[in-house]
């Protein structure tokens, strides 16, 4: 994929932190050099001075603007933790764009674009970018709390699983995202190209859905990262057929829903391995 | 060119002699963290940089004999000031690698050190010899660093790393193939002597030892109670392990003079200098190479 845009590795600092929902926080980081992403694509992000953190975290991006890019987080961990109390004007390292992104349509075909939580902004971006008025756009959170509300004004539609906290003015469906689109599907058949990031519980029925309809599904991808570049290995998602693994941050996080083992994505246990040893100790 | 401290035992800019080899500099990747030293050549720095300037040498990922699917995930996770792994040896297998890796790098001029591993010191020999037979001309190979972690199938499972006599063997194996390039055997810290182990390495034919391994390792998920890595316990490397590892190279240079190529916990330039003090004749940057990866770059340029 030559015609990915330029990875490079950046400092710069947090510009804003903004508070989206109970949940999720919008960082904008200001670069020393523009940057350029397609949606999908991501970065890793590290924190300077005393912050530095052993690993980077990757976060897709939602927005750049010049030398600003702009991401969205939860609190999960310790790094994410750190992101949550930082002020303007903290240190940031900034690696990216990587990754393979979602492409822009390949015919008239329209999209259901699935995004749970965090998983927004890939969708986001590639909504604003080639979305199209065909399109289905569905946005599910827990509550109303939880639902960036800001972001979704233009032609999104939200599920949430409780409806404590949605706002009087904002109509949303009660139950997942996948029932949002199962309920819409009812009276809509057309045939589509899906497009879904988020939770792997979301990833897995968004690919039980294509497969069910026959229609190609595209899933962003997430694992634990170590590196973001592909050096490390650590970032796989088990493909069909036993057939080893991909990594996240190199062969996706963008990937087919059809190559990916859905059954032992996030089930180790159930992942046969050919390791015969206690590998992990000593090694490299 | 930068002023270095007036203490360093050797000067640690240009060129530098491991055995029968000249390395080009003495701030390599460590094997595991910086893939085989094909990834990455595309990502720049704001001054136009790549993350391969200057590097003496990438140490490739593992490889053995046939290829391996590695560990279930999740295989990283940060433990605060240490990063823990269990990827389970993924690697292409040495057939592949010969044919499109070991040639790729040579034909992209990355300096490169073959890190192998085997189950038997037979395996060393024939990794070895193969690899000789198709590398022999790549005028950037300039060696082969044995990881000698893997347990000992053939022998019950004993780790070959903490047994003297088969760190020994396995090196011995290796060293009637490796020709004109340098043999390195890469030592685990988790033994009571490693400089036990270095001297049963330079018996072998070792030209030097890389040291140190990653620690054994492990971290509690507490929302569960459970191991974070499904394989319980992993490799523990990063900052944390910085004082270890010098510890490991000043103990085996103390006692047994050998060269060392230090690494473990090296992020910066100072912690590159505090290995060369204790004698290390060159540096790896493992973990910090995974979180930038102009961090060895970064040293090398440091030291020019």
């Amino acid at each position: 994929m030559s015609e990915l845009p330029q990875a490079s590795r950046l400092t710069g600092q947090v510009v804003a932190l903004d508070r989206l929902s109970t949940s999720m926080y919008e960082m904008t980081l200001s670069l020393e050099r523009p940057v350029a992403f397609l949606p999908g694509q991501f970065c890793m992000l590290n924190l300077g001075g005393d912050r530095e953190m052993v690993l980077s975290r990757p976060f897709s991006i939602l927005h750049t603007d010049g030398p600003r890019l702009s991401l969205l987080f939860k609190v999960v961990g310790a790094g994410t933790r750190l992101m949550a109390v930082c002020e303007p004007g903290a240190p940031v390292a900034c690696l990216g764009p990587l990754g393979r992104p979602f492409l822009p349509p390949t015919d008239d075909r329209p999209h259901l674009l699935l995004a749970g939580g965090v998983g927004l902004p890939p969708l986001l971006a590639w909504h604003r970018r080639w979305g199209g008025d065909a399109d289905l756009n569905l946005f599910g959170g827990r509550d109303g709390g939880d639902v960036p509300w800001r972001l979704l004004s233009d032609g999104w539609q939200c599920s949430v699983d409780r409806h404590d906290g949605v706002p009087a003015d904002r109509e949303t469906f009660v139950g997942t995202v996948i029932d949002l689109a199962g309920s819409v599907l009812d009276t809509d058949a057309a045939p589509r190209r899906m497009l879904a990031c988020g939770p792997l519980p979301l990833l897995r029925a968004a690919a039980g859905l294509a497969r069910e309809r026959g229609w190609e599904c595209l899933v962003s991808v997430e694992e634990r990262m170590g590196c973001g570049y592909g050096v490390c290995r650590g970032c796989v998602v088990p493909r069909v057929a036993g057939d080893g693994y991909v990594t996240a941050c190199q062969d996706g996080p963008v990937i087919d829903a059809a190559a990916v083992d859905w059954a032992s994505f996030g089930r180790a246990e159930a992942v046969a391995t050919d390791c015969g040893c206690e590998a992990g100790e000593d090694e490299s | 060119m930068n002023t270095l401290p007036a203490w360093l035992p050797c000067d640690p800019r240009g060129e530098f002699r491991l055995g029968p080899r000249v390395f080009p500099g003495r701030v390599w990747t460590a094997s595991g963290c910086f893939g085989y030293g094909l990834n990455g050549h595309d990502i720049v720095s704001p001054d136009g940089g790549t993350p391969l300037d200057d590097i003496g040498a990438v140490v490739t990922k593992t490889i053995t004999l046939a290829p391996r699917h590695g560990n279930p995930p999740p295989r990283i996770w940060d433990a605060g000031h240490g990063a823990l792994n269990s990827i389970g040896l993924e690697n292409v297998g040495l057939d592949r690698f010969l044919d499109e890796i070991a040639p790729a790098l040579d034909a992209r001029a990355v300096p490169f050190v073959v890190s192998i591993a085997g189950t038997a010191p037979a395996q060393f020999s024939e990794m070895t010899c193969r690899l000789r037979e198709a590398a022999a001309g790549f005028a950037h190979w300039h060696g082969v660093e044995l990881n000698l972690s893997c347990p000992n199938v053939a022998e019950g499972g004993i780790d070959f790393g903490r047994d003297p006599a088969m760190v020994r063997a396995c090196v011995e194996a290796a060293a009637g193939e490796t020709g004109d390039r340098a043999l390195l055997a890469k030592l685990t810290p988790n033994v009571a002597s490693i400089a036990e182990l270095a001297l049963a390495a330079a018996d072998g034919g070792a030209h030097g030892v890389t040291a140190i391994n990653t620690l054994v390792g492990m971290d509690i998920d507490l929302a569960t109670g459970q191991p974070v890595l499904p394989r319980r316990r992993g490799g523990y490397s990063g900052p944390a392990l910085l004082p270890v590892a010098l510890a490991k190279v000043d103990e085996i240079v103390q006692e047994t003079g050998l060269p060392v190529i230090g690494v473990g916990g090296v992020r910066r330039l100072d912690d590159a200098l505090k290995f060369f003090a204790v004698g290390a004749v060159a540096v790896q940057v493992g973990t910090a190479q995974m979180n930038n990866p102009f961090a060895a770059t970064a040293i090398a340029a440091a030291l020019r």
